[in-house]
């Protein structure tokens, strides 16, 4: 009896120092605390964010600002919530990254603009944040350009990236979609090669306008310079937008209705009509003659 | 015909403004959109036109414009009819990711002004005695390509338009439920009784895209949310959904966009590899809304 109740004070002094340890501050060296973001954060670093957010981050933390998380210890908590918007963004970096007991290191999972886009994404929640941007004296933000062409031999868009003065960028992060109605099909992300080149497939059997124009976006960005691009590539294939109700149908409305079935039916109306009438004549006909 | 119609019911509309602005309850802009389009074919003449303070003026007809009202029923009826040029609107239907939340049906009956009996689209239980394995089934109006219900409407009150979506003017309904009889998804509903909120809707314009406010003694339908998509929205229950379940986009373009993670993909790939199938196929309905089996969810 005694020593169950030993052994109970023990299980209990273990159990309370591990929700004590889980519950430590999670210390985040400071060179990473401070660290800033290399993307600026805007709608579509927002909306990237959440389709991460939503497949990797969403079973655990739950729809932000709704307090749905999942119950364990230590809580994840509601990202939106002050536990996570008082943390500086180098901080809310490094923890994703790193990862600690049941949250795991995305490390290798994301790279590093995927984690920015993450706290873009979390920092969406937060009305009163304003990005901090690191201190750019002395750096020199390269002015970027973009030229778009289209190589259909190999079915590639072909983006290069040059400075102002056309000084070829290498190692330039692009990223290219094609623009749908409600949303932005990637076609991939890639990193320019040594002349500033960087390839794309696109499917040439994706349907474009009735030339074969497709809504195409291109973003690129090196040591914070940033460029988009936004315009109209014959890369498609070329297709006649056909009207759902064109044509005659059977199940349309009397005036769309086949010529065949008017024929027939005003025909068949006729003839009835005919018949009758002959017999009417033909009954006064007998009239008269008796 | 047609245009004898529309002098009828401008007229009509004329008469209602005159007799509001006795009362002193109409402003000066909605009279003269009402007196103009009566003498819209005389140019140079001058017709009389009551103020709000009752005092009669004279206006040139040329001097006329047309005041575009945002709720101008006329103006809704013919966007309604039209739809959107060079789109043709499809829905994906993820069965492995429903978990019965049901936010798509409260999104979409708060929207369309229906009662919690009454749904545009309903997700049903799907149970196997046998194996006792459960699976739940949004169902909702398939929008199809040889659609029964347009073929019997008597009035053309339910028609296809160029985008593809079924639509139902509930001004031309006459009630007759033989709509409801032809389909075969038992997509539709009618309006027994006075609708929710009937009273917060009274001078609502009625908006044939939104199918509200509903009417007693019409059927409603699911519209796909005919005024979302002429904003370039998904849907509500597309964007109302927690899971994912959602995929909607324009077949012309081959994409779609989930409406919870907002990720565009290809509708012929996401369609091939994942065996879609459509709702009774055998009926040659040619529906637009698309299933993905219920499976083992990879996400």
């Amino acid at each position: 009896m005694k020593n169950s109740k030993v052994v109970w004070t023990i299980l209990l002094f273990a159990c309370c120092s591990a929700i004590a340890m889980a519950q430590e501050k999670w210390l985040v060296p400071e060179a990473n605390n401070d660290m800033l973001s290399i993307l600026i954060f805007d709608e579509d670093t927002q909306l990237e964010g959440k389709l991460i957010y939503t497949r990797s981050c969403r079973s655990c933390h739950g729809d932000p600002t709704k307090k749905d998380f999942t119950i364990m210890s230590p809580s994840p908590g509601d990202v939106a919530s002050d536990l996570y918007q008082d943390q500086t963004d180098g901080s809310l970096f490094y923890k994703i990254q790193k990862g600690r007991g049941p949250m795991p290191s995305f490390e290798n999972a994301f790279s590093e603009e995927e984690i920015w886009s993450l706290v873009s994404y979390i920092r969406s929640f937060n009305p009163e944040y304003q990005q901090k941007l690191p201190n750019l004296e002395g750096i020199e933000i390269p002015n970027l350009t973009l030229h778009i062409s289209y190589d259909e031999n190999i079915d590639k868009l072909v983006v290069k990236v040059t400075s102002d003065s056309l000084e070829v960028m290498a190692d330039a992060s692009v990223k290219a979609y094609i623009q749908g109605m409600f949303g932005k099909y990637p076609l991939g992300s890639e990193m320019t090669n040594e002349l500033g080149i960087a390839y794309f497939h696109i499917d040439s059997k994706i349907p474009g306008d009735t030339e074969g124009y497709l809504d195409i976006l291109v973003k690129t960005y090196k040591d914070y310079g940033t460029a988009k691009y936004a315009g109209k590539i014959q890369a498609g294939n070329p297709t006649i937008r056909k009207s759902a109700i064109e044509g005659r149908h059977l199940w349309s409305a009397a005036k769309k209705a086949p010529i065949w079935m008017i024929i027939i039916f005003n025909m068949m109306g006729i003839g009835i009509w005919g018949v009758i009438i002959y017999v009417i004549f033909g009954l006064r006909k007998f009239k008269k003659l008796s | 015909m047609e245009t004898k119609l529309t002098q009828t019911s401008t007229r009509r509309k004329f008469l209602e403004k005159i007799g509001l602005a006795g009362i002193g309850a109409v402003s000066a802009p909605l009279i003269v959109s009402g007196c103009n389009s009566t003498d819209s074919g005389e140019s140079n003449s001058v017709i009389k036109v009551l103020t709000p303070d009752n005092k009669l003026v004279e206006i040139d007809t040329a001097a006329l414009k047309p005041v575009l009202e945002s709720g101008d029923k006329q103006h809704l009826q013919k966007l309604g009819r039209e739809g959107l040029k060079g789109k043709k609107f499809v829905m994906v239907i993820d069965l492995a990711r429903c978990q019965n939340e049901r936010a798509c049906m409260k999104s979409c009956q708060s929207a369309h002004q229906l009662k919690p009996e009454q749904h545009h689209i309903n997700v049903l239980e799907m149970h196997d005695e046998d194996s006792g394995l459960t699976y739940y089934m949004p169902k909702t109006c398939q929008h199809c390509d040889n659609p029964p219900c347009v073929t019997v409407c008597p009035v053309d009150a339910t028609f296809k338009r160029q985008d593809g979506i079924v639509l139902i003017d509930n001004e031309r309904c006459i009630g007759c439920r033989f709509c409801i009889a032809a389909c075969p998804y038992s997509a539709r509903t009618f309006n027994w009784t006075d609708p929710k909120d009937a009273e917060k809707y009274k001078d609502v314009s009625y908006n044939m895209e939104l199918n509200v406010p509903q009417k007693k003694g019409t059927v409603t339908k699911c519209a796909f949310s005919a005024d979302q998509l002429r904003e370039g929205n998904l849907p509500y229950c597309v964007s109302a959904c927690p899971n994912g379940v959602y995929y909607f986009g324009d077949a012309n373009e081959d994409l779609v966009t989930n409406g919870t993670t907002r990720e565009t993909v290809r509708l012929s790939k996401l369609l091939k590899e994942n065996a879609a199938y459509k709702l009774m196929p055998e009926l040659g309905t040619k529906p637009n809304v698309f299933y993905l089996p219920p499976r083992q969810s990879n996400s």
